[in-house]
């Protein structure tokens, strides 16, 4: 199903930035890497979550520029298309927990619900 | 295309960053829309229209306003950070991107255009993306699972949202 890969070096200087897959693994990178900052230096459990979404997409750039450049086909868009409907789902669900958190413990400080009971 | 890819890019990024370095939560949860948009568009530069529009219908339409509706209920005041853990992983974080992207610069990526081949021209995916996941030898089996879970999903948010609060019987 996954035509052969043509081995080859990436294009650097190709003239056009919306026809490069550098410059959208560039973006994807700095995505990628604010999201990471999202997650280490906020408490509040709720930019964690903001930090996973910001990660994903970054994830899922990567894969729709593969899919476009890479001459793989359709395949990497149909894992984008995955990665989101579980994103959704997983943010469903993480915002139900949040819920519970705020229920029991009465804050969503992640460096102060440390504890499973008592 | 060129501007438009340059006018997401910047908005995907700006949207980032406001995110990860604003002291008020509402306010990074708007630019994360703004950002997921930024994606979308990204998305519709190189031909992914189907997934552009989902990512607007999903992300900047559901998961946002689900965030909004977390920080409406839970967050009472804005909490101070913690730079602690950021100044150790920081310089790790950027190093390992930016050797990631170094190898992608002289590694053996397989792309169009470095062989001669050109770049096609951008054709509609709804009907190809259709096909794929309806082809029982193709993704049929996760389309269906992707179904089943977030059924799953469904039942289990609601009742982890609810438990304790139901009415003692």
């Amino acid at each position: 199903m996954i035509p052969t890969p043509m081995l080859a070096t990436l294009e650097v200087a190709s003239g056009s930035l919306a026809g490069s897959l550098s410059s959208y693994l560039v973006i994807s990178g700095i995505l990628f890497l604010l999201g990471l900052a999202t997650i280490l230096t906020r408490r509040n459990v709720l930019y964690v979550l903001m930090g996973t979404e910001l990660i994903l997409n970054a994830a899922n750039i990567n894969f729709v520029a593969f899919s476009r450049f890479g001459d793989y086909g359709m395949d990497g868009q149909m894992m984008t298309l995955v990665v989101i409907m579980l994103a959704a789902a997983e943010a469903a669900v993480a915002l139900a927990i949040v819920l519970r958190i705020f229920h029991d413990f009465g804050t969503i400080d992640i460096t102060r619900t440390d504890s499973l009971r008592n | 295309m060129d501007f438009m890819f340059v006018c997401f890019a910047t908005i995907t990024v700006l949207g980032g960053m406001v995110v990860a370095f604003h002291p008020n939560i509402v306010h990074s949860a708007f630019a994360l829309v703004a950002a997921l948009f930024g994606v979308a568009g990204l998305y519709w530069t190189m031909g992914a229209d189907f997934l552009g529009g989902l990512q607007v219908l999903l992300y900047v339409g559901g998961v946002t306003v689900l965030l909004l509706f977390a920080v409406m209920l839970t967050t009472r005041d804005s909490m101070r950070r913690s730079w602690a853990r950021f100044v150790f992983w920081a310089p790790l974080a950027v190093g390992g991107v930016a050797v990631c992207l170094l190898r992608a610069y002289q590694g053996t990526l397989t792309t169009v255009g470095a062989t001669g081949a050109q770049l096609t021209e951008p054709t509609p995916t709804t009907e190809v993306i259709g096909n794929m996941l309806l082809d029982p030898t193709g993704y049929l089996l996760v389309f269906e699972t992707v179904a089943v879970l977030l059924l799953l999903v469904l039942i289990g948010a609601v009742t982890v949202a609810r438990r304790g609060q139901e009415s003692p019987s």
